[in-house]
C-alpha cells in the first residue's frame, strides 16, 4: 500500500473517531445524571439544607436543561477548554496533564514486561506441545490469569517494600522530574498489572503457534531441509504476528482500565483515581474529560494496530 | 467494655484508653510530651484520606477538609481538645447582653500575604460568610443582624436572636479568617489559593495527590509552629495509607478504621493512637411516614439494637457504644437517658406487637458499599432479626444512598451511617431533627423539640445550657427520633518519630503540637 493510502486511512479513520467521543461523552453524561445522588448535595457540604442545594443547583448552572449542559460541556471540549472540576475547580486539563503520564507509564512498563515475558514463554511451550516445559507455562498462564492483580500488588509489596525495604510501597513520581525514581515507583505496579499479561500473550502465542507449527505448510518445510530454528523464526512467528498483534493491542485497552484498582492499591494519583473520585462525587466534568482521553488514546491505539496489520500482512489494506 | 463511670472527663477518657488495652496517648497521659522537648523544623509528611472540596472555607462543604484547613487558617474561637468547650483564639468574646457579642482580636497578628488581621477584616470574612451567593456557611451565622467595627481590635455583633452557639460556630469554618486582600483579588477563584493566618502557608495543592504547606514565618503566637511545613498525601484507601506509614514514606496516617488496628500494632516502630471522638455511628429513621411514624416501631428498634455487641462486633471494641447522639465525654452529656434502651428483643418483639406487626415487619434501609459499612449493616441485620425486624438493604455511594433517602425521593425507611458531630451540639440538633432540616429525612418536627433548640442557645452559661441539651436529648431518645449505635474512636498511626500528637474530641486531627524528634 502507498503512504498516501496510508495517510487516506488514517484521515478517514481520524473523521471516524469524532461520532465515537461524541457518543461515548455523551452516554456517560447521561449515565451520570441518570444515577442518582447529585453534586449540588456535595457542593452544599456538611452543613447543607434544602434551600441550600437549590442555590447551588441555580449557580452552577445545574438545573439548566440536560442537551444544554452536554451541549456547553462539548462546545468548551471543542475548544480544547475541558472545564473546570465542579467540586475542587482544578481545571480537568490540568488534573490531566498530571495524572496520565503516570498512568501511561505504568500501562507501557506493564505491556513491555506483558510481551517481554509472554513471548519467551509461549514459544518455549509452543516448541515443545507436552512436554513439562509446555506444562509449566500453562500453569503460570492459568495462574496468571486467576490472580486478581490488586491482591498480587499488595503481596508484592509486603515483600519486597516493607519486607526488603527495595522498593517504595506508594506513590508516584514524573518521569521527567526524576526518571529513576520514577521507575522505581512504577515497577511494583507494572509487575501487578502485567501478570494477567503474560498469561494471557504466552497462551495465545502458544495455541496459534502450535496450530501453524503442526499445519501441512511448515512440514513441507521441514521436508525441504530447513532447520527448525529458521522455520520457527521466519515462517513460524511471522505468521502468529498478527494474532500477537490483536492480543497486544487488546491487552493495552484492558490495562488501561485495570489501572483504577492498581492505582488505588499504590496510591498513585493517575486516572484511575480521577474518574473514580469524580463518578463517586458526581464531578461530571472530570468523568467527561477523563472518558474523553481514554477514548481519544483507544481510538488512537487501534489506527495504530490498523496500520501495523497492514504493514505486517500486506494483504490487509483497506 | 461495659460501662465507664469515672467523674472527670480527663480521667474516664484516660480509663477509655486504659480499659481499650491500645497504647498510651502521648498527649493524654501525664506532663503533655510537646511541653518537654518540642524541636524546631523538618516537614512532617502525613497521609490524608480525601481530597479536600476546597481550601477556601466558606465555600467547602467536607468534613474531611477541616485537618488540612486549619494548617492555613487560625480561627477566632479554639476548644477544648477533651471536651471541646469554646476558648480564645484569635479574639476573646463576650456577651453584654443577650443580643450582643463582642469579639477582642489579639493584637500583633497577620495574614500571609502581610495584610492585618483587625477589626476590618473580621468584618469582612464574617459579613462575606453569612451573605456571599458562594458561601456554604450563611445557616451558621443566620442568627447575625449586623456586624460592626467597634474598635481597631475589636467586632461587635448584632443578634436578631440570642445565640451562644456563636463561639463554638466560631471555632468551625465561619470562624476561619482568610485575607480580605487575597479575596478582593481572587474574585470568584478562591478555591484554590488560599491566603489565612494559621501557623502554615499555602505552597502547593495538586488534585487527589498532594497539598503542601510550609511555615508562616509572621506567626503571631510565639515559637510556633515547630514543624516547617507539613506534606499531606491524598490516598484514599485506607490499608494503603497505613502501608504508605509502614514503609517510612509518610509519617503518619489518621481516621484509619478499626480493623486496622492490629495491622499497626504489629508494625516496628509505628505509635497507635486511639480516642474518643463524637462520630456517630447511627441508624437515620424517616419518621414523617409509616410505618416509623410510630413511636413503639421506633422504640422497638432501639430495643432491639445490642450496641456493646456492635461495638466488639464492627468495630473491633474500638469506640464506645452509642445511647445518645453525644458521647459521655462531652460536656453536655445527659447520663439520665442512658440507659433508656437496654438491649431487650422480647421488648421490642412486644412493642412491634403493640403496633400492630405481631409477626414482624420488614423496613428498607440504604447502606454503603465499603468494607466497613457492609459489615455494620450485617451486624445490624442480625440483631433487628432478632426482634422480628426483617431489613430489605439498598447498597450505593454515599452521595447516591444519602441523596436518595435525605433529598426529594425518600427511599428507604432507614439509613445506616454516620453523624460526623459538630463543635456545638445545637448545630447537631438543628441540623439533625429541625424542622425543615436536611438530615432529618422526614422534615417534620414537634414544636417542643424546635423549642428546645432555640432555647439551648439563649444562655451563655455552660451549664444552663447543658440543662437544656438535657431536655432535648431526653426528647430525642425518648421519642426514639433516630438509634444511635456507637462512637467510633479516632484511630492514627504515628511514627516513632512524631512527637506531641494530641488527638481531639472531634476526631480531626490538629497537628499544631507536632514535633519531629
Amino acid at each position: 500500500m502507498s503512504n498516501s493510502g496510508r495517510l487516506r486511512i488514517i484521515g478517514r479513520r481520524l473523521l471516524q473517531s469524532i461520532p465515537v467521543v461524541v457518543l461515548s461523552t455523551f452516554i456517560v453524561f447521561g449515565l451520570l445524571k441518570l444515577v442518582p445522588g447529585d453534586v449540588a448535595v456535595t457542593l452544599a457540604g456538611d452543613n447543607a439544607s434544602d434551600q441550600r442545594i437549590a442555590e447551588i443547583r441555580e449557580l452552577y448552572g445545574l438545573n439548566q436543561p440536560f442537551f444544554l449542559q452536554y451541549g456547553s460541556w462539548l462546545w468548551k471540549a471543542a475548544h480544547g477548554d475541558l472545564s473546570n472540576s465542579l467540586i475542587s475547580n482544578e481545571a480537568v486539563l490540568t488534573s490531566i496533564q498530571r495524572c496520565l503520564p503516570h498512568t501511561l507509564l505504568i500501562v507501557v512498563l506493564a505491556l513491555l514486561t506483558a510481551m517481554l515475558v509472554g513471548i519467551p514463554l509461549g514459544i518455549a511451550a509452543a516448541t515443545k506441545p507436552g512436554s513439562w516445559i509446555d506444562g509449566f507455562v500453562m500453569a503460570i498462564a492459568s495462574l496468571g490469569v486467576a490472580v486478581p492483580n490488586f491482591w498480587l500488588g499488595m503481596l508484592l509489596v509486603a515483600f519486597f517494600s516493607l519486607q526488603l525495604n527495595w522498593l517504595p510501597a506508594t506513590g508516584a513520581v514524573s518521569l521527567m522530574k526524576d526518571p529513576w525514581a520514577s521507575l522505581s515507583h512504577a515497577i511494583l505496579p507494572a509487575v501487578a498489572l502485567a501478570s494477567g499479561g503474560i498469561a494471557e500473550v504466552a497462551r495465545q502465542l502458544r495455541s496459534s503457534l502450535v496450530e501453524i507449527l503442526s499445519s501441512q505448510q511448515v512440514r513441507t518445510l521441514h521436508a525441504k531441509g530447513l532447520p527448525p530454528s529458521s522455520i520457527l523464526w521466519r515462517h513460524g512467528l511471522k505468521n502468529v504476528s498478527v494474532n500477537l498483534l490483536t492480543v497486544v493491542s487488546l491487552l493495552a485497552n484492558r490495562m488501561l482500565a485495570a489501572t483504577v484498582v492498581v492505582e488505588a492499591v499504590f496510591a498513585i494519583p493517575g486516572m484511575g483515581g480521577l474518574i473514580v473520585n469524580g463518578a463517586m462525587n458526581r464531578d461530571f466534568p472530570v468523568v467527561q474529560g477523563v472518558v474523553f482521553t481514554m477514548v481519544l488514546i483507544v481510538v488512537t491505539l487501534n489506527l495504530l494496530t490498523d496500520i501495523l496489520y497492514s504493514v505486517l500482512d500486506p494483504r490487509i489494506s483497506s | 467494655m461495659t460501662t465507664i463511670d469515672l467523674g472527670k472527663r480527663v480521667l474516664r477518657r484516660r480509663d477509655i484508653l486504659a480499659l481499650m488495652g491500645g497504647a498510651a496517648v502521648t498527649g493524654a497521659l501525664g506532663l503533655p510530651a510537646w511541653a518537654q522537648d518540642a524541636k524546631k523544623g523538618g516537614v512532617l509528611k502525613v497521609a490524608a484520606p480525601a481530597n479536600p472540596s476546597s481550601l477556601d472555607p466558606a465555600t467547602g462543604g467536607a468534613g474531611s477538609d477541616h485537618s488540612i484547613l486549619w494548617t492555613m487558617y487560625d480561627t477566632l474561637v479554639e476548644w477544648d481538645y477533651e471536651t471541646l468547650k469554646p476558648k480564645p483564639g484569635m479574639a476573646k468574646w463576650a456577651f453584654p447582653d443577650a443580643k450582643t457579642m463582642v469579639l477582642d482580636i489579639a493584637t500583633g497578628i497577620k495574614f500571609h500575604d502581610g495584610t492585618p488581621m483587625d477589626a476590618e477584616a473580621v468584618k469582612f470574612n464574617l459579613e462575606r460568610n453569612r451573605t456571599d451567593q458562594r458561601s456554604n456557611v450563611k445557616p451558621d451565622l443566620s442568627s447575625v443582624e449586623a456586624v460592626e467595627v467597634t474598635g481597631p481590635l475589636q467586632v461587635t455583633l448584632k443578634l436578631k436572636n440570642p445565640d451562644t452557639a456563636l463561639p463554638a460556630i466560631l471555632s468551625d469554618r465561619a470562624g476561619m479568617m482568610v485575607s480580605p486582600t487575597n479575596i478582593k483579588a481572587l474574585g470568584n477563584e478562591t478555591d484554590r489559593k488560599p491566603v489565612g493566618a494559621g501557623p502554615w502557608k499555602f505552597v502547593r495543592w495538586n488534585d487527589n495527590e498532594i497539598i503542601v504547606v510550609a511555615r508562616h514565618d509572621q506567626y503571631w503566637r510565639q515559637g510556633r509552629p515547630y514543624l516547617d511545613g507539613i506534606e499531606f498525601n491524598i490516598i484514599p484507601e485506607n490499608a494503603t495509607a497505613l502501608r504508605s506509614v509502614v514503609a517510612g514514606q509518610n509519617d503518619m496516617a489518621f481516621q484509619l478504621p478499626a480493623r486496622l488496628k492490629p495491622v499497626i500494632e504489629r508494625a516496628k516502630n509505628l505509635e497507635t493512637v486511639t480516642s474518643p471522638t463524637l462520630y456517630c455511628i447511627q441508624l437515620y429513621l424517616n419518621y414523617a411516614r409509616s410505618p416509623l411514624d410510630n413511636i413503639k416501631v421506633r422504640q422497638a428498634i432501639n430495643f432491639a439494637l445490642d450496641r456493646d455487641a456492635f461495638v466488639k462486633a464492627a468495630l473491633n471494641g474500638l469506640g464506645e457504644p452509642a445511647r445518645m447522639t453525644l458521647p459521655s465525654s462531652h460536656w453536655a452529656f445527659n447520663k439520665d437517658v442512658a440507659g433508656m434502651y437496654p438491649n431487650n428483643p422480647e421488648k421490642a418483639k412486644q412493642l412491634l406487637a403493640e403496633a400492630g406487626y405481631k409477626d414482624g415487619l420488614e423496613l428498607t434501609i440504604g447502606g454503603y458499599t465499603d468494607q466497613d459499612s457492609v459489615r455494620r449493616g450485617e451486624v445490624i441485620q442480625d440483631q433487628l432479626g432478632k426482634a422480628g425486624i426483617r431489613l430489605k438493604f439498598t447498597r450505593g455511594t454515599i452521595a447516591e444512598i444519602s441523596a436518595q433517602f435525605f433529598a426529594t425521593e425518600k427511599k428507604f425507611d432507614l439509613l445506616v451511617s454516620a453523624w460526623t458531630g459538630r463543635p456545638d451540639p445545637s448545630m447537631t440538633y438543628a441540623l439533625g431533627f429541625d424542622k425543615g432540616a436536611y438530615y432529618n429525612a422526614g422534615r417534620t418536627a414537634d414544636p417542643e423539640l424546635s423549642k428546645l433548640i432555640q432555647e439551648s442557645r439563649v444562655s451563655e452559661d455552660l451549664t444552663k445550657r447543658a440543662e437544656v441539651f438535657a431536655k432535648i436529648q431526653k426528647f430525642t431518645v425518648e421519642n426514639a427520633l433516630s438509634a444511635p449505635l456507637a462512637f467510633q474512636f479516632e484511630l492514627d498511626a504515628l511514627s516513632a518519630k512524631v512527637k506531641g500528637f494530641k488527638p481531639n474530641l472531634l476526631g480531626k486531627p490538629k497537628f499544631g503540637n507536632i514535633s519531629l524528634g
